[in-house]
């Protein structure tokens, strides 16, 4: 499979290598680079308030009652670090709530093998909603430390994050099969859900085959589907929903640029998905009052009707005239003239109803005249760490492949690194 | 009157029965439509009214975590029970669910009975009313067999309450001019003389409009 793959994919990948723009291909106007700077540093506050003070966990959504989330928990430890690192926070600020927060996730809350329960009361850490132990939520959370220590090198916070992660029996999740499972409860035990098919896996995966201490076999990277698609002559690895979220979430901590799964480059791939995503969306613009060429962004987000995984083609293709301008702004660092583009539209049309203290809010709907009053923890944070990525110098990239994990997987699974970076071309 | 009243309500059973699915069916949908409406938004009321705004926020972020779980696990089989209309109350605590499922499974035992008992008048209604119609249809159709035969004294008697007297009595005035000319026809072709009784059963049937006359 991976062989036939790398036929089609290869020359994907070697044109994505020779012609591929870096991040500076496109530069934003001085105008623009500071609507996106203001976007970034708004997001931040999500995680400066919504957190609590005495614990660190973070809101799952701004929503009363919202119980926190151990993804955006995640998010936030990187949030923290970046704020710092930006001048948003001061020092003593951010480190405090990131010990606060790796503390707390060390020592007081609750988890199955190192696996962190996907909802926790806010003051306790304890499993809420009757929740499972999430693999990609750890995963996400772990993410979150392990760059925080990236931050903060020979520090008790670089200690709790690689403790926090060495703690994790990837292996365990994996039930004794070949993909590691979605979770675990200690009522059904393992759900019968697997990561065995292309979305936001990557990271969770890679985490897993880097880990020191309860690695999963190298073989879990090969294992999973990778099935082909094609919208308008994008040809794209593509995940079941089509939801942008899921081309993503692993990009915001790991640079795929560089990296050769036989053929395949997945930063290439996740820009094709998303001028797909914006393309699909667009050939409903005459049905649609809230597509248009500037607005798009088809993924996962609250809508008129509830939370739902929206998406485009190829996948699945829900989608009922909701965008997620998170979805859009979080492709910046693979579309950036079209994502800043979008950051602009929205935010010049929408203001009003769509921007609040917090940046964005989750989504919008203009035939059903319907604006989400919340914003959601991992569509801040995706968002969040994107723009740190495009806007300071690939840094959370820079961070993230310097750790000693990340170097283990790429060496284990055979990802070829180039020497050196497309975007110091 | 006691004789008058008939003793087997299933007459004409195709007629009835075309005619009971389309009063039962339509009269199920609507009452069914009702219910279902009146239930649900009761309930979703009781649940509202019930809910102070720390509850409300609960069960608002009950039906997320669904949301959630759905968005990631698409086409997940769902247990059926009475609480799967409520999709909100998956997340409440088990004993919460239990005294929910309770008082749902409670209405819905109370509510089953009176739904089955409003089908079977609903039913009843429709075969009493459909006889009503039916039985005349019978009536009719026997009048024209006993005409086929040649029995011009036939006439059509309906009972008090059932539908189409005027087209009886109307049936029933043309068989009687029928008969008296057909009486008239009969007597006159028993006169000895023959010239005038011909002459008299041709002006009778001057008036009269038939096939022959084309």
């Amino acid at each position: 499979m991976l062989k036939r793959l790398a036929r089609i994919f290869l020359p994907v990948f070697v044109s994505a290598i020779l012609f591929s723009p870096s991040l500076r291909a496109f530069e934003p106007s001085a105008q623009d680079r500071e609507l996106l700077e203001r976007i970034e540093k708004d997001t931040l506050q999500y995680f400066v308030r919504l957190s609590n003070k005495e614990t660190g966990f973070t809101k799952d959504s701004s929503r009363p009652g919202a119980p926190s989330s151990v993804a955006a928990t995640g998010f936030a430890l990187a949030a923290y670090a970046i704020g710092e690192s930006r001048g948003w926070l001061t020092p003593d600020y951010a480190r405090s709530r990131i010990l606060t927060t790796l503390r707390m996730l060390r020592n007081k809350t609750a988890h199955r093998e190192g696996f962190f329960y996907h909802f926790l009361d806010n003051r306790t850490g304890k499993r809420v909603w009757g929740s499972e132990a999430s693999s990609i939520d750890t995963a996400l959370v772990v993410a979150g430390a392990l760059l925080a220590a990236q931050y903060y090198p020979g520090t008790e916070i670089e200690k709790l994050a690689h403790e926090i992660y060495e703690r994790v029996n990837w292996k365990w999740m994996m039930n004794g099969s070949d993909f590691i499972c979605m979770g675990w409860t200690p009522e059904g035990k393992f759900l019968p859900y697997y990561w065995d098919s292309y979305n936001e896996l990557m990271i969770l995966v890679a985490l897993a085959i880097g880990s020191p201490t309860f690695p999963a076999p190298e073989r879990t990277w090969d294992r999973w589907m990778r099935p082909e698609g094609d919208y308008n002559g994008h040809k794209v690895i593509f995940a079941s929903s089509g939801s942008l979220f899921t081309y993503q979430f692993s990009h915001a901590y790991i640079d795929f640029r560089a990296l050769n799964d036989q053929g395949i480059n997945y930063f290439e791939n996740s820009r094709e998905a998303t001028l797909a995503n914006r393309e699909y969306s667009m050939s409903f613009a005459d049905q649609y009052k809230s597509y248009s060429e500037n607005s798009w962004g088809l993924s996962a987000s609250v809508g008129p009707g509830g939370y739902k995984a929206y998406g485009g083609k190829p996948g699945a293709g829900l989608h009922d005239g909701t965008i997620a301008p998170y979805a859009a702004l979080s492709s910046i660092v693979f579309t950036p003239e079209l994502s800043t583009k979008a950051a602009r539209f929205f935010f010049d049309n929408y203001q009003a109803n769509l921007y609040g203290n917090f940046g964005f809010k989750d989504a919008f709907n203009l035939d059903k005249q319907w604006w989400a009053q919340e914003y959601l923890g991992i569509d801040q944070g995706i968002t969040l760490l994107m723009l740190e990525n495009y806007l300071n110098g690939e840094v959370v990239w820079k961070k993230f492949m310097e750790l000693p994990a990340i170097k283990k997987w790429i060496e284990l699974t055979g990802l070829a690194k180039r020497s050196t970076s497309v975007t110091e071309n | 009157m006691a004789q008058n009243r008939r003793k087997h309500f299933f007459i004409n059973k195709p007629l009835q029965t075309r005619f009971m699915l389309a009063v039962v069916i339509p009269l199920f949908l609507i009452n069914l439509a009702a219910i279902a409406g009146l239930y649900f938004g009761i309930w979703s009321k009781v649940l509202e009214t019930f809910s102070d705004e720390q509850t409300l926020n609960d069960l608002i972020t009950a039906s997320r975590m669904v949301e959630y779980e759905q968005a990631r696990h698409p086409g997940a089989a769902q247990d059926f029970s009475s609480l799967s209309f409520f999709k909100q109350t998956e997340k409440l605590g088990q004993r919460q669910r239990e005294v929910f499922k309770g008082i749902l499974d409670e209405t819905n035992r109370s509510l089953l009975w009176k739904f089955g008992l409003l089908l079977v008048l609903i039913s009843w209604g429709t075969i009493f009313i459909s006889h009503k119609i039916a039985g005349p249809f019978l009536r009719f159709s026997r009048a024209f067999h006993e005409v086929e035969k040649g029995n011009y004294r036939t006439r059509i008697f309906l009972r008090k309450l059932d539908e189409g007297h005027p087209v009886a009595q109307e049936f029933n005035d043309a068989m009687e001019k029928t008969d008296h000319l057909l009486s008239d026809l009969k007597t006159l072709s028993r006169e000895k003389d023959a010239p005038q009784a011909v002459a008299k059963m041709q002006e009778k049937l001057s008036a009269v409009q038939t096939s022959a006359d084309a």
